[in-house]
């Protein structure tokens, strides 16, 4: 045994003093109550409200059919001042539509320093053809209530990412996002460049024309340029989003890709894209959308569609027993049912639906599996982009 | 409402996973309750493109080989917990751009030893002494076991005369005590940030367990992140029978006349003989129950504790495979002090903490991302007050501007260029944190560990401590400290003596 007898200055009965300590330091201490918060939980609250109690200020009609919406905090309701965002997020607006409770994700066209004076703008097209969307449009009025969640979503710059340069790809209503893409760019809050290329069927249809014009001629950053599909135009380019298109206007340094749009301008355009071999890091994606024709996928068994199904839906300590049928997500039967399950971002991603199946089959796109490794594993899925494939018994979150 | 449960426990982070598990396993109708959608608070995962990261777990301690088990393998095991997790080859690496210092360091004592040796010639000597003090608390440990915390005085002055000297002192006082080389205790003391606390405020006891474990045992990761061992636990509570309720913040914890007798939710009450909390005392006793039902020693206690550090983290998917970049390390600590007191302070400012960890989950865990790919992660900790000043709208270029000086940190130090091949990043802050995990200041490890407070102060303490009968708390603000085998540790202590708690109740009523 070495030498232990530097160790005598320590109290040999020092484990019979911890506790006598112990009850020092606390007798000592205040019986004051505690705090119920704390200036890290109110910044977290600020920037992640769990709810938004918002009030339609003003609603603005566009050409195409389209309208935005200039949302403010409803005080009365509690909600005092907006979430800050980063531009390209979304807010997942909750809707009643005929007795059940519906949540979709729009993206904020206005810039982040409109959120500081206190408002939002979100814009909704009918041609999206969702029923939501036809929802907003012939019911929402002025003055009424809008329940939304914080601000979510990654279609963001990040300076650390993403190149300096940016090429939007939009479509649709894939062109909210960029709107505030755009303004942030011009009001500072961020630092890059945008050439956007912007799909559009008609020079009379393009949304947001005026404001796009005011940003370009304010700020040598940004660049617009309209692609028409169904008109030939002088100032135009016609056609669609190609490969071709693409380098015609991409600058001879990096740059990275930012695509939203409809389901249908991502199929074709990711055959473009990869024309063009750019490195995974330069292509981001918004999220796909809601998930539909599930049989358009490879993997999809050919004798399944036409079916419908039993869905059992445990929640909590309760049981619901709806229909599914095999063409549609288990979220949107659930919602039919009036069940009410979370739902952010109905594209497969941010698992806030995730589930548990107890029992079925189910099928999955690729694309929009958006599951953790384990998930799998474990019986987990996440019912927005989940198809049954048989009878199906889930356990739900709460929400 | 359903009927009464047995049990029910509130937050499914690593404590209230473990605890549920072992009362559904024993047969006890349990009700497991989580505010968030998914089960383990820290032990979870997140996806960004192709990658899943990792958002917290280092390195679990206790867990070792088949033939070699440790503890925690032991407790998995009798869950009947499935898993397949991979060890760490060594133990870390450390470099001090103050003083050059840039060793590996193996795991393995005799090798840690003989490393040791070659880094600081002369420190052999005392590291002997060291680990012949780790063994006296290891030994001394194994006997309070034993005894389940009643020890004979005479047994533990005659046998377990160290400990005893060595259970109220500082790792800083035993370090100089044993006359170990500054730079030796640099090296040695490399772990301190696994505990928040450094040299000065740290116990010896607890340092000396938890480096041995390190050391013997190795260390351990899951192969699908930690989320895939939340969902493995969570397995067995429901092959157990048991309840899950996600997305169901308990609102109250319902107390009368000194006892738990349920939770409130906003879907309503449910009502258990025990209830166990994975929540930490400061929110159960500040909001969650009735001011009139908190007892005076809760809110002293609390008030004399300090809520533990936060942390920041960047979680960053690259583009290049470790060989490509020449990464070879799993994790690098990389500080510009030699002092774990000084980095320590450094922890309540935003412009002067240059302390950080660099992992790469590649070198742990081959395979965890797509070929041509690799996975890293800074963390560095941060007091959560160190963050209150900053606006919403000035919040992203913070943590963006902190994020860059990391990266630019061990660019420099390693020589390894990371910033042109950025994929994804993700970003974490104490806010990040109070967000997922709901701890006050976003805490990620519970209460401060200091010498009142430290898990021996905790664990003697225990059962006076205990105000509210039928509510048993878990977790890394508990007794066990925080870090995932600790607090798996707890869940399991906490569970079973729910199970005995009924048993007995139960026993009397017949």
């Amino acid at each position: 045994m070495s030498d232990m007898a530097n160790l005598e200055s320590l109290n040999p009965m020092g484990l019979l003093m911890i506790t006598p300590t112990r009850m020092d330091k606390i007798e000592a201490a205040p019986n004051t109550p505690l705090a119920s918060t704390d200036p890290i939980t109110e910044l977290k609250n600020a920037l992640h409200p769990l709810v938004q109690y918002l009030i339609i200020e003003r609603i603005i009609d566009h050409v195409d059919d389209a309208r935005s919406y200039v949302l403010v905090p409803d005080v009365a309701k509690g909600t005092e001042s907006l979430a800050y965002f980063s531009a390209g997020q979304y807010l997942s607006i909750s809707l009643a539509i005929d007795g059940a409770t519906v949540s979709k994700p729009y993206s904020i066209s206005s810039a982040p320093v409109g959120a500081l004076k206190g408002a939002y703008t979100i814009t909704v097209k009918r041609s999206d053809g969702g029923f939501a969307s036809c929802y907003i449009l012939d019911n929402w009025k002025e003055g009424d209530s809008v329940v939304a969640s914080g601000p979510e979503g990654l279609f963001t710059y990040e300076g650390i990412r993403d190149a300096k340069q940016v090429i939007g790809l939009a479509g649709g209503s894939g062109i909210t996002p960029f709107l505030s893409l755009a303004r942030a760019v011009v009001s500072g809050t961020e630092d890059f460049c945008l050439t956007l290329l912007y799909g559009s069927r008609t020079s009379a249809g393009i949304l947001f024309k005026d404001e796009f014009d005011a940003l370009e001629a304010a700020c040598a950053k940004i660049k617009v340029v309209h692609i028409l599909s169904d008109e030939e135009a002088e100032g135009y380019e016609q056609g669609f989003i190609t490969a071709e298109l693409i380098k015609k206007y991409a600058p001879a340094e990096d740059y990275s890709l930012f695509i939203c749009g409809p389901q249908a301008m991502y199929n074709f355009l990711d055959a473009e894209i990869e024309k063009l071999d750019l490195p995974h890091k330069f292509i981001r994606h918004e999220l796909f959308g809601e998930v539909k024709n599930p049989e358009k996928n490879a993997d999809y068994p050919a004798d399944a569609l036409g079916y419908e199904y039993k869905l059992v839906v445990n929640i909590r300590d309760e049981k619901v027993e709806t229909r599914c049928a095999a063409s549609e997500t288990l979220m949107v039967a659930m919602e039919r049912a009036k069940v009410p399950v979370p739902t952010q971002c109905r594209s497969g991603e941010c698992g806030f639906c995730h589930s548990y199946l107890i029992s079925g089959d189910v099928y999955m796109p690729a694309s929009a599996d958006g599951r953790r490794l384990a998930d799998s594993r474990y019986g987990y899925i996440h019912p927005c982009s989940t198809f049954p494939l048989s009878d199906v018994e889930l356990e739900v979150p709460s929400k | 409402m359903p009927e009464k449960y047995d049990v029910i426990v509130v937050g499914a982070g690593n404590g209230g996973l473990v605890a549920a598990a072992t009362t559904a396993k024993a047969g006890l109708k349990t009700l497991l309750i989580e505010k968030h959608n998914l089960p383990g608070g820290s032990a979870t995962s997140f996806r960004r493109g192709r990658f899943e990261f990792e958002p917290s777990l280092h390195e679990m301690a206790g867990y070792g080989s088949s033939e070699d088990p440790g503890d925690l393998r032991e407790l998995f095991d009798s869950l009947g917990v499935n898993l397949e997790l991979v060890a760490i080859k060594d133990a870390y690496r450390i470099i001090d751009t103050s003083n050059g210092l840039d060793v590996t360091m193996p795991a393995g004592r005799d090798n840690y030893i003989a490393k040791m040796e070659e880094t600081v010639p002369g420190s052999k000597e005392s590291m002997l002494k060291y680990f012949e003090l780790t063994d006296d608390c290891i030994r001394a440990l194994d006997y309070l076991t034993l005894m389940k915390g009643n020890p004979d005085l005479g047994v533990l002055m005659g046998e377990h005369a160290h400990f005893m000297k060595l259970a109220n002192a500082t790792l800083q006082e035993v370090l100089d005590l044993i006359e170990m080389p500054k730079l030796a205790q640099q090296v040695l003391t490399n772990y301190w940030s696994y505990l928040g606390s450094p040299t000065e405020m740290c116990d010896f006891f607890i340092y000396a367990i938890m480096l041995d474990r390190y050391l013997r045992y190795h260390a351990y990761i899951p192969k699908d992140r930690s989320h895939e061992m939340s969902l493995a636990i969570e397995k067995v509570i429901r092959d157990g029978g048991g309840d899950i309720w996600y997305n169901c913040p308990v609102t109250r914890i319902l107390i009368e006349d000194g006892v738990a007798k349920g939770v409130a939710t906003e879907f309503g009450e449910v009502y258990a003989d025990q209830i166990i909390s994975n929540v930490i005392p400061h929110k159960i006793f500040g909001v969650m129950a009735d001011s009139a039902a908190v007892p005076e020693a809760e809110l002293k206690r609390a008030n004399a504790r300090t809520i533990g550090c936060s942390a920041f983290c960047v979680y960053i998917g690259l583009n290049k495979s470790p060989e490509e970049l020449g990464i070879t390390d799993y994790s690098v600590f990389i500080s510009d002090s030699d002092d774990s007191n000084k980095q320590f302070e450094q922890m309540g400012s935003l412009e002067d903490n240059n302390f950080m960890v660099m992992n790469c989950l590649n070198n742990g865990n081959p395979g965890c991302s797509p070929e041509g790919t690799s996975m890293l992660w800074v963390t560095q900790l941060y007091n959560g007050d160190s963050w209150c000043d900053i606006k919403p709208e000035d919040y992203k270029k913070v943590k963006n501007d902190i994020a860059k000086k990391t990266i630019k940190i061990y660019e420099e130090t390693l020589g390894i260029k990371i910033s042109d091949c950025i994929e994804e990043i993700s970003v974490a802050t104490p806010v990040t944190f109070a967000r997922y995990l709901g701890t006050p200041k976003g805490t990620i490890y519970g209460y401060q560990n200091q010498m009142w407070d430290t898990m021996l102060a905790r664990t003697m303490n225990r059962v006076p401590e205990e105000t509210i009968k039928g509510l048993i708390f878990c977790g890394g603000h508990s007794f066990m400290i925080h870090g995932y085998s600790s607090t798996y540790k707890s869940g399991s202590r906490a569970g079973s003596q729910a199970v005995a708690a009924l048993a007995a109740m139960r026993g009397e009523q017949l």
